[in-house]
């Protein structure tokens, strides 16, 4: 469902993990809002990946109702207010299964095609 | 999933704004972010999630969005505080003048008599035709007469001066208002064998006897005489006044009435008209009875007939244009303030195209755009309303407080439950009138237009909102040249030469109790007394009494005759009719009345002495031609053995001639002549009905200084001698200016809150063209256009508008002011200085509100706006 104009070779499940990863580890220190998480993964990748309003948020919504994020309404003085994502302890369990599953998947691939990785 | 549309649509559209603003702040131009957009705003609008339909949530997000603007709905609510504050006060007192219902039984069938010339000049009822309209008259289910009085109350403390009125039995049955306590009159009591009994008030009854039920039986000293009082009115018996609080049966003064036919004694009919008779066909019958008593008697009743006036009519009719007038004056400026208000509008509604776009590309229907903007609109008003209220509710009161006498039913003017539901719709009314167009027009923007050509339907928007502002012009073009031609109405008003000079004159009135002055002698030493002492008091210049009050109307008029005078040819030859004074030496120096001719009267005027009379310039020139001499002649204004070729003049020389006196009022004088009789040769008509005198006293000092050793002067005089009406002569002339100078006072208000409003319309405007034109404005400049010729294009834009509204606004104003004719005096309602000066101050106030914008505008970098290209 998310458009990651960097990898467009990449299968749908692979897609949806790797969305569903990013997110949970960008909340994993701190609470952070829709429009400071697709900043933060567009600079963090050079700008190889970016999401689009219409998937974001729907995920956001799905991994809340899921149980793994959970959003809370902030108003801060002078702004409008914002909802502030933070990861639930289900959330950091499946941020760490995912973690290593994903580990070993780039292990796997990287033995197959002879990449080594910094 | 109930939170699912709602939430996720806010948190998309604040990203999507989030975005924006990141690529304007670097730079991207807004049509370029629009664009980049796009494809994201498209994106989100395939989402689709079902619209939330509830009001709450408009509402919700309505004061969200106001609370996020809290200058733009200061400003909203003000103006509309104004102008619905200014038109709900108005309305209230429309509505307690003209709308309550009142307490009266079918008012619809109540009608008031009087007689009347065939000319139109009303008079009292000769009381012997009122006996034949009595006789012959079929159309009427009770027809009532009355004489409003006053009466002194002793017996308490301090001798109390009542509001009454004798009253037949049929007065009450016409008005239909039963006694609650006690009964009314009878049929009997209209007899001259009538008992001496009373009706009082309930707030006589409540003041007096603490509205007890003893009241009944119990016996009150009126006017020296004992009265037992029989019943008790209800509040809303407020007839002939709303201050009168004792009625006398009319059997008891019949024997004072005079035997004359020619004679008119102050005596008005009330009367309820058979159901299913129309007044048309009441007021035929009248006629033609009148035209019998014509033939009958055509000494006295020549073109006589009767006029059948509508009571609700008679008591509203002297107001009505004043308050038409105010009500359709609010109604300008509360649309003046709607179209500013749309104004304002039609420029928050541009500045959120893009939320409005993304908001339907989220799935938002028009229709629910609209109603959200309407919903924004409409809680302005509701919240403007609700100051209107305020305003309405201390304007009234203070209104009220001022006390204005040409207004009946004051004591029923208050912000009520009616008033409250008026202010409702008229809020929800005004929301809907400023908040339609914008609605209308920002839901049916076009989402491709909004994101990529938006010149269109800016030029749109630039077209409705110059319109709005020529609208707003007109309109206060009309108020303007209203209040304009009042204040010169007014200024007329003020400028008329009185005949006498109110500034420093205390006036007081005395009502001698006939019983305790029976004597003529003593009656005159009395007010010969006064006169004296009051002149003694230090500081009085000089005291007199006169039996009339200039410009209080009223009095004893009579037809005057030369000596000398041939007989009228016919009984419809005009006579000339005087209004007759009794009046005390120095009167005419106290009031510095002007001696044209001859003499005052002096102390060797007595009973004994040769009868004399003053007279005014306007009559000696009638009856002699303005080159005689008319000292020494002799004219007669009584007879003796009444009318008819049988009455003897009783001739009296003219010693002096005096200017003209306005007795009447100040704009409506008839040219009824006045005469003077010194009160020691006291005209034979006020020996049998002894007016009340009153006192006027010039003074070097302020008069109100000088109201308590007047008042002193009488009770050392007798301290059982009523005093009333203790006012300073300015008070006179004030009561007469006091409908015009309040039509005129609130009509400048109005006018100035339109003439702000419309100036603020024209700025904001300007303002909005500026600003949108920077970039012009600089590419002009750049290429080599000088600031002067920037200010005079903006400044011409503003005037152009000004000069379309005030041509559509002279327009209006030519066939408008027509409806005010009657309101004004001395000045036409075209009066074109009144039309030239608004013109100009329109125009002058529209040049202020272009140039500010139009400075602005020539301070714009050239170098800047390119850059930002």
């Amino acid at each position: 469902m998310q458009h990651m104009t960097a990898a467009p070779g990449l299968d749908r499940e692979l897609k949806k993990g790797s969305a569903e990863l990013l997110i949970l580890s960008l909340v994993e220190d701190q609470p952070r809002h829709g429009y400071d998480l697709s900043k933060l993964i567009e600079t963090r990748s050079g700008g190889r990946l970016t999401f689009r309003v219409a998937s974001l948020y729907p995920l956001l919504y799905r991994l809340e109702k899921r149980g793994w994020i959970q959003g809370r309404w902030i108003e801060k003085a002078g702004q409008r207010r914002r909802r502030y994502y933070r990861l639930t302890t289900a959330g950091a369990k499946v941020l760490e299964a995912q973690r290593h599953t994903w580990r070993e998947f780039v292990d796997a691939i990287s033995r197959i095609t002879g990449v080594e990785h910094a | 999933m109930p939170e699912w549309p709602r939430r996720i649509n806010e948190e998309m559209r604040q990203h999507l704004d989030d975005e924006y603003a990141a690529l304007r702040a670097r730079g991207v131009s807004h049509d370029d972010a629009m664009r980049t957009l796009a494809g994201d705003v498209e994106a989100a609008a395939s989402l689709r999630p079902r619209p939330v339909d509830s009001l709450t949530a408009d509402v919700r997000y309505a004061l969200r969005g106001l609370g996020q603007r809290p200058g733009f709905t200061a400003v909203v609510m003000l103006t509309l505080a104004l102008g619905i504050g200014a038109t709900t006060a108005v309305f209230t007192v429309v509505d307690a003048v003209m709308l309550r219902p009142y307490s009266y039984a079918d008012m619809d069938r109540i009608v008031a008599l009087a007689e009347t010339t065939r000319a139109g000049q009303t008079m009292s009822i000769a009381w012997q035709n009122f006996q034949d309209w009595r006789a012959q008259s079929g159309v009427f289910d009770a027809l009532g007469l009355y004489r409003p009085m006053v009466v002194n109350l002793t017996g308490g403390a301090q001798p109390e001066r009542l509001v009454a009125s004798l009253a037949s039995a049929d007065v009450f049955r016409a008005l239909g208002i039963p006694p609650i306590a006690g009964r009314a009159f009878s049929r009997d009591e209209d007899g001259v064998a009538a008992a001496r009994v009373a009706l009082v008030s309930e707030r006589f009854w409540r003041s007096h006897f603490n509205a007890s039920a003893d009241a009944v039986g119990a016996s009150l000293t009126l006017n020296g005489e004992p009265y037992t009082i029989v019943g008790v009115l209800p509040e809303g018996m407020r007839f002939p006044s709303r201050l009168t609080d004792v009625w006398l049966p009319l059997g008891l003064f019949v024997p004072t009435f005079p035997a004359d036919r020619g004679a008119h004694p102050g005596l008005f009919a009330i009367a309820k008209v058979k159901a299913g008779i129309s007044i048309e066909h009441a007021t035929a019958e009248m006629d033609t009875i009148a035209r019998r008593l014509e033939q009958q008697y055509p000494l006295s009743n020549s073109e006589h007939t009767v006029a059948v006036v509508p009571y609700y009519e008679q008591i509203v009719q002297n107001i009505r244009p004043a308050l038409l007038m105010l009500m359709g004056a609010v109604a300008f400026v509360l649309l003046i303030g709607c179209a500013n208000l749309a104004n304002l509008m039609l420029a928050k509604a541009e500045g959120r195209q893009r939320e409005l776009a993304i908001r339907e590309a989220l799935g938002a229907t028009r229709w629910r755009l609209f109603q959200q903007l309407l919903t924004e609109s409409v809680l302005m008003a509701l919240g403007g309303g609700l100051l209107g209220v305020l305003v309405a509710w201390w304007g009234v009161k203070a209104f009220v407080a001022s006390g204005p006498s040409t207004v009946p039913r004051l004591d029923l003017v208050a912000v009520d439950l009616r008033v409250l539901t008026f202010a409702l719709l008229v809020s929800l009314g005004t929301g809907i009138a400023f908040g339609l167009a914008p609605a209308l027009r920002a839901s049916a923007v076009e989402l491709a237009a909004a994101m990529r050509d938006a010149a269109g339907s800016r030029a749109t928007a630039e077209r409705l909102r110059s319109l709005l502002v020529v609208g707003e012009v007109a309109l206060a073009i009309v108020l303007l040249t209203g209040a304009g031609l009042a204040l010169r109405s007014f200024a007329a008003l003020t400028a008329i030469d009185l005949g006498f000079d109110p500034s420093r004159v205390v006036t007081l009135r005395v009502a001698l109790p006939n019983a305790r002055y029976p004597e003529l002698p003593r009656w005159i030493a009395f007010h010969r007394e006064l006169a004296a002492r009051a002149a003694a008091i230090p500081g009085v210049e000089a005291a007199g009494l006169n039996s009339a009050v200039p410009l209080e109307s009223g009095g004893a008029e009579s037809e005057v005759r030369y000596e000398g005078q041939p007989l009228p040819k016919s009984v419809h030859e005009d006579a000339t009719m005087c209004l007759f004074q009794a009046v005390t030496p120095e009167y005419f120096r106290a009031m510095h009345i002007a001696l044209v001719r001859g003499r005052g009267f002096g102390a060797h005027d007595t009973a004994d002495a040769p009868r004399v009379v003053v007279i005014e310039q306007s009559l000696a020139d009638k009856f002699f031609g303005a080159a005689a001499n008319p000292l020494g002649k002799r004219i007669a204004f009584e007879y003796s053995g009444g009318h008819g070729p049988m009455a003897q003049p009783i001739w009296r020389e003219i010693v002096g001639v005096v200017g003209h006196v306005h007795h009447y009022g100040i704009a409506d004088e008839p040219d009824n002549m006045q005469v003077y009789a010194p009160l020691e040769q006291l005209p034979i008509y006020f020996r049998e009905r002894r007016p009340n005198m009153t006192l006027f006293a010039r003074t070097a000092l302020p008069p109100e200084s000088l109201v308590e050793s007047v008042r002193g002067v009488v009770s050392a005089l007798d301290a059982d001698v009523p005093v009333f009406s203790v006012q300073p002569m300015a008070a006179y002339v004030g009561q007469a200016t006091e409908q015009p100078r309040l039509n005129m006072t609130l009509l400048m208000l109005f006018a100035a809150l339109a003439l702000a409003l419309a100036s603020l319309g024209i700025y904001g405007v300007l303002s909005y063209i500026v600003g949108r034109r920077t970039h012009e404005i600089g590419i002009r400049l750049a290429l080599g256009a000088t600031r002067a010729d920037v200010l005079r294009l903006v400044v011409g834009q503003g005037m152009t508008l000004a000069v379309g509204g005030i041509a559509i606004g002279i327009a209006a104003a030519w066939g408008l002011t027509q409806l005010l004719r009657g309101l004004l005096f001395g000045v036409s309602p075209h009066d074109p200085a009144t039309f030239a000066a608004i013109a100009a101050l329109l125009a002058s106030v529209a040049f202020v509100a272009s140039y500010l914008p139009a400075r602005r505008a020539t301070h714009v970098d050239p170098v800047c706006t390119l850059r930002a290209e």
